[in-house]
């Protein structure tokens, strides 16, 4: 059952990938640490690097599944010693982490984030490697019914999980698909949305599409923050990054239990760390602050959202190397860049791309020791990066952006839509969308359409084979439950989130 | 009536559902097993896509804060430097530009002139360095540094 995880570190102990997840560790860290640059602009931002070098499919994977992860342990640094976090995943992490710099203890927290990272990360991914095949049984028996309800379900999960605005998320999934339309239609080669530019025919790419959606539009936000407060946080001084036994026991069943909580909610499809830290953080403040104690600088309020945001960036791999399902925005990326390598994701691949899959585990483990071993001691090297000038670091981002869409396509027309997508992206992040239901929808919309389609043509259009297995009546109603229990559950989620508005 | 930012934007979602429902019916379909067809996935999403903007014109959130005066001028400006970086890419060739636009950026950024124009100069020969001897990826030099350099 588990020869996939052997072949998979036959895959990851290779030179070649053992040396990429290292490269991804080290750049996910730099760039997670950036201040502003959360993971997944991150993530868009390198995504080109891996074409750049003409890697194969599971190398080109485990050095982006590097970046995904490192960018997690590096996104803390700028929470922790600036009140600045990186995304939505890192603000419960500014809640203690933040006074516990102020305190002085700003080594000993960065210190006690990664080891709770590190156990978080763990847990989450031998949670992975014991779930997954498991999962990967049960996705045999999807037929294009079943796989239409389950992206249902997807979208569902995400607009109640998402937090503050389901419309708007859902809103911004469609969005997303919609764009996925564009092209020619692979069912009829009927051209769709092409407005006559030759350029359109085969739909709008996924790279041009990820770098203008984040980091053109990101390059916009920097000049409005810098526009509007000019002078950053007052950075607080590290001091030595250790962190003691005692410290890390104390903290032992708030990291055990955060993991847990984090590599579950990391499994459903759709949601991702902002939700898992901001449900670990609550869960633990309720069960362990007897003091009143947390958002004071309390470790075990530092150590529970580190742990769950780790566990569920390894979590939301589950749906993603199952299913062909990203649990997040971020694994909706790395899923996008998997298509570009002619690997259809979806309940096939656990058995058709094994090296794939297990070397991308495999390197999972592997990873995480490097970053465990990187981050202890050379946190204050990384905090460092926090100190780049934007007026060094926003030209960077715009060079990286134009030679990663330049060198894949050689075409102006590529740049300019770029750019066009850039303006999109940031006047929806003006108006207060996420770009992550924009993203999954844009990825899983042609796999979408695809599958109902191929329903309907299986039941010569009798739209009642959607809702004729036991598992897709589960599933639409899974659906159903998430959107509806939350709206009559307003109150509970309001008890979730009063901590992130306070911040 | 004071019109919120997200009312303003549902009807602008209104419009785009009405335009993609307009599109998608135009499509012209040849004969096909598909029972499906083309049409039908565009039509459900112009659809779903209305009736969301309908929630969120009845609901809609808090405004933000939207750009203007000084700040929307540098916005409009940086997206120009962009949008001339990348119709002179090629022609021009990628150190100059990249040279320049990142002196413009720097500048933007509140970079001092001396700064803006060193970090632009260092920025662009070490990127074209790293990408090129570094990464082997060829990068545009320009129409005409091509005829100095005496190469056809």
């Amino acid at each position: 059952m588990f020869d996939f995880l052997i072949q998979g570190f036959g895959v990851a102990l290779t030179p070649l990938n053992l040396g990429l997840a290292f490269l991804g560790a080290l750049l996910g860290t730099l760039f997670g640490a950036l201040p502003g640059i959360g993971p997944i602009n991150g993530i868009a931002i390198l995504m080109p690097l891996a074409y750049t070098l003409g890697l194969p499919a599971e190398s080109a994977l485990i050095l982006l599944a590097g970046i995904y992860t490192g960018s997690e342990y590096g996104g803390r640094m700028s929470s922790i010693l600036l009140n600045v976090p990186g995304d939505a995943g890192a603000v419960m992490t500014t809640l203690d982490g933040h006074p516990l710099a102020k305190k002085g203890l700003a080594g000993p927290a960065l210190g006690l984030s990664a080891v709770s990272s590190f156990i978080g990360a763990t847990v989450a991914i031998i949670g992975l490697t014991l779930f997954a095949p498991l999962l990967a049984i049960i996705a045999v028996k999807f037929g294009p019914a079943e796989f239409f309800a389950l992206m249902i379900f997807a979208f569902a999960s995400m607009s109640a999980m998402m937090g503050k605005d389901p419309i708007k998320t859902l809103i911004g999934a469609v969005l997303g698909v919609l764009i996925s339309t564009v092209g020619v239609d692979s069912g009829t080669g009927v051209l769709r949305f092409t407005f006559d530019m030759p350029e359109l025919y085969d739909g709008i790419d996924f790279v041009v599409m990820i770098i203008g959606l984040f980091a053109v539009s990101e390059i916009l936000l920097m000049l409005e923050h810098a526009f509007r407060h000019d002078q950053e946080g007052e950075m607080a001084p590290i001091g030595r990054v250790m962190v003691k036994m005692s410290e890390v026991l104390y903290c032992k069943w708030a990291i055990l239990r955060s993991s847990v909580i984090g590599f579950v909610i990391g499994v459903l499809p759709g949601t991702g760390a902002s939700v898992a830290s901001a449900v670990a953080y609550t869960t633990e403040k309720r069960i362990s602050d007897h003091d009143n104690s947390f958002g004071t600088g309390n470790m075990r309020g530092l150590a529970a959202p580190e742990a769950a945001n780790n566990a569920s960036a390894a979590g939301s791999f589950v749906p993603m190397l199952t299913l062909g399902i990203p649990g997040s925005g971020t694994t909706a990326i790395l899923l996008g860049a998997l298509m570009l390598y002619n690997i259809n994701p979806g309940p096939m691949m656990f058995r058709e791309q094994p090296v794939v899959v297990g070397g991308l585990i495999a390197s999972l483990y592997i990873g995480n020791v490097m970053l465990l071993l990187l981050n202890l001691p050379l946190a204050g090297v990384f905090a460092r990066v926090l100190q780049v000038p934007r007026w060094l670091l926003v030209p960077s981002v715009a060079i990286l952006a134009f030679v990663g869409v330049y060198q894949l396509h050689s075409d102006l027309m590529a740049i300019y839509l770029m750019l066009i997508i850039g303006v999109f992206g940031y006047l929806l992040r003006k108006f207060g969308f996420s770009l992550a239901p924009v993203v999954l929808g844009f990825v899983l919309g042609g796999l979408m359409e695809e599958n109902l389609r191929r329903a309907l043509s299986i039941s010569g259009g009798d739209t009642g084979i959607l809702f004729q297995s036991n598992l897709s009546i589960g599933l639409w109603i899974a659906a159903a439950l998430v959107v509806l229990v939350p709206m009559f559950a307003g109150k509970l989620k309001a008890k979730f989130l009063p901590a992130a508005k306070a911040s | 009536m004071k019109l919120a930012a997200d009312r303003i934007l549902s009807l602008l979602l209104l419009g785009l559902a009405a335009f993609v429902a307009v599109q998608a019916w135009q499509l012209q379909v040849p004969f096909s097993y598909d029972p499906v067809g083309p049409k039908a996935f565009p039509l459900l999403l112009s659809g779903l896509l209305a009736v969301l903007a309908i929630v969120l014109f009845i609901r809609p959130g808090a405004s933000g804060q939207w750009p203007t005066g000084a700040l929307l001028l540098r916005l409009v400006f940086t997206m120009v430097v962009l949008g001339v970086y990348a119709a002179l890419f090629i022609n021009l060739g990628y150190l100059v530009t990249t040279a320049l636009v990142s002196i413009v950026i720097a500048w933007l950024f509140g970079a001092v002139p001396v700064k803006a124009v060193v970090g632009g100069l260092l920025l662009a020969v070490g990127s074209y360095l790293l990408f090129t001897y570094g990464l082997g990826i060829s990068l545009p030099t320009g129409s005409w540094i091509e005829p100095l350099l005496g190469s056809n």
